[in-house]
């Protein structure tokens, strides 16, 4: 029985190598943000609405898509090409195969944020840099929640027939208090708040973290089963 | 000073009523229509 | 008696259950709307608190029905469990519609405003369209086992966002007060209202159980049809 976190680095690997290979997600990824990002900021009267303001929704709205659009095709090989008996035949740990796309998806997803974080500082002329660490926090702690129950969801999703439909209407809901949360602590941090003030929520996302990373952990072999 | 929303009053009895008797007859037709072989 | 003819047996149960509590309802609309005082600061409107209250009582009675019998489901794993949790997440969107129909109406002319982003009202919003949600998925996934364990899994994760959405909605709420014309009554509330109140939850609780009997059949008889069809026993 090969070990859990070989297993789940090995499902991991092979996802971002097959995605290196083709960039097509990763590259749908990006045009998708900017496009979010321009739309968003002409979504609103100049002259009653400061690009300051509007600009911490529009990063998590951003981000919120991108991810989507990143989960939708989470499963989409395996399903396709049966590539998923091949996976449950093998002597791993069917845990692992959740920390594994857990993993791989959580890169992808992060690196798409990365990169539409200098472009959103461009666009919206957000001082980011003296914040960087508080930010970077928190859009980690949002993007577990989001790419937990995602991973969880779009494996789901990918077994029924509306797939890139049922990802969003299923995962929507759960999105909320990671979403809010994350806009309410970008607000605040690219304020120049420090991080002790803003304990409530933080507290909130970091629970929902716990709660539903290990509820997806636990929940996704029954998903897998046949 | 009573404020006269009266109307209110009676569209949302009206919805609520609608809406349970709506769901209660789907029930009866659904059971029905299974009846058939 | 074949498991489909006790299928049917329990339908019309529950049909009795059902017309039994539509008839308590007619009773609720002519006690709260003739026999309950009208409020002094809010007028008849605030009468709609004696549907919307209990409505949503009954709502998210029938999502936690369905939350807890989706953990029973997987632990268990017999199929009229899940029948029965699907049962109540489809009354519990049916109440839902109630509630998030009568919210408005009843906040128009007491808050000013059509909708209020207070705690209540949102968790209900998302969980409404979350059960939305499963109760599609249940349609578009075809094999029985699939669906039944999906449905669990989306029932269970939505039993724990519960608390999580309350919580977000509150402190946004905390942080941006709407502007509120005149409070809604919830504290002390004078005797004959009181009453009135809580007869209604009473009734629509039987609403809730009458609907659900009626659906819970309604199901078995399905997957007993269904079963038939491919050849099972």
């Amino acid at each position: 029985m090969v070990g859990l976190v070989r297993a789940a680095t090995v499902i991991a690997l092979k996802d971002l190598s097959l995605e290196l290979r083709t960039k097509t997600a990763f590259a749908s990824g990006l045009v998708f943000a900017v496009l979010v990002l321009a739309i968003l900021f002409f979504s609103r009267d100049p002259t009653a609405v400061a690009s300051r303001d509007i600009a911490p929704g529009a990063l998590w709205v951003t981000f919120t898509f991108a991810s989507i659009l990143g989960l939708n095709r989470a499963f989409v090989l395996e399903h396709e090409q049966r590539a998923m008996d091949a996976i449950l035949l093998a002597p791993i740990p069917r845990s692992a195969i959740f920390w594994g796309k857990f993993a791989g998806n959580l890169v992808f997803v992060g690196t798409i944020e990365a990169v539409s974080i200098p472009l959103f500082v461009v666009f919206y002329d957000v001082a980011v840099w003296p914040y960087l660490p508080s930010l970077l926090l928190v859009i980690a702690l949002a993007t577990v929640a989001f790419v937990a129950v995602g991973t969880l969801f779009s494996a789901i999703a990918v077994r029924t027939q509306y797939a890139e439909m049922m990802l969003p209407l299923l995962l929507l809901p759960f999105l909320v208090p990671p979403l809010v949360g994350g806009v309410q602590l970008t607000a605040r941090v690219l304020d120049g708040r420090p991080l002790s003030d803003l304990g409530g929520w933080l507290r909130l996302i970091g629970g929902f973290d716990l709660a539903f990373v290990t509820l997806a952990a636990l929940l996704f072999p029954v998903v897998l089963e046949d | 000073m009573t404020p006269d929303n009266g109307a209110f009053m009676v569209a949302g009895y009206v919805v609520a009523a609608v809406i349970l008797i709506v769901y209660a007859l789907s029930l009866f037709v659904r059971v029905q229509g299974a009846r058939k072989r | 008696m074949t498991p489909i003819d006790r299928a049917f047996r329990l339908a019309r149960w529950g049909g009795v259950v059902t017309g039994a509590a539509l008839l308590g309802v007619a009773g609720v609309y002519v006690r709260a709307l003739v026999y309950t005082p009208v409020e002094r600061f809010q007028g008849p409107a605030q009468k709609i608190f004696y549907i919307h209250v209990p409505s949503a009582w009954g709502a998210l009675l029938g999502f936690a029905v369905t939350g807890v019998l989706s953990i029973l489901y997987l632990w268990v794993k017999d199929r009229r469990i899940d029948i029965a949790a699907a049962a109540s997440a489809e009354v519990g969107v049916a109440l839902s519609v109630v509630l998030l129909t009568t919210g408005p109406i009843w906040g128009k002319p007491i808050w000013g405003t059509w909708w209020t982003w207070d705690a209540r009202l949102t968790s209900t919003l998302f969980l409404f369209l979350l059960f939305v949600g499963y109760l599609v998925m249940r349609g578009v996934v075809v094999d029985p086992g699939l669906r039944s364990r999906f449905s669990a899994v989306i029932g269970v994760m939505g039993l724990v966002l519960i608390p999580f959405i309350h919580l977000t909605v509150y402190m946004f709420r905390t942080l941006h007060p709407a502007p509120i014309v005149l409070k809604p009554s919830k504290p002390s509330l004078p005797g004959e209202m009181l009453v009135t109140l809580l007869t209604s939850v009473a009734v629509f609780t039987v609403v809730y159980l009458g609907f659900l009997t009626q659906r819970y059949a309604l199901g078995l008889i399905r997957d007993l049809r269904e079963r038939e069809a491919a050849g099972d026993a």
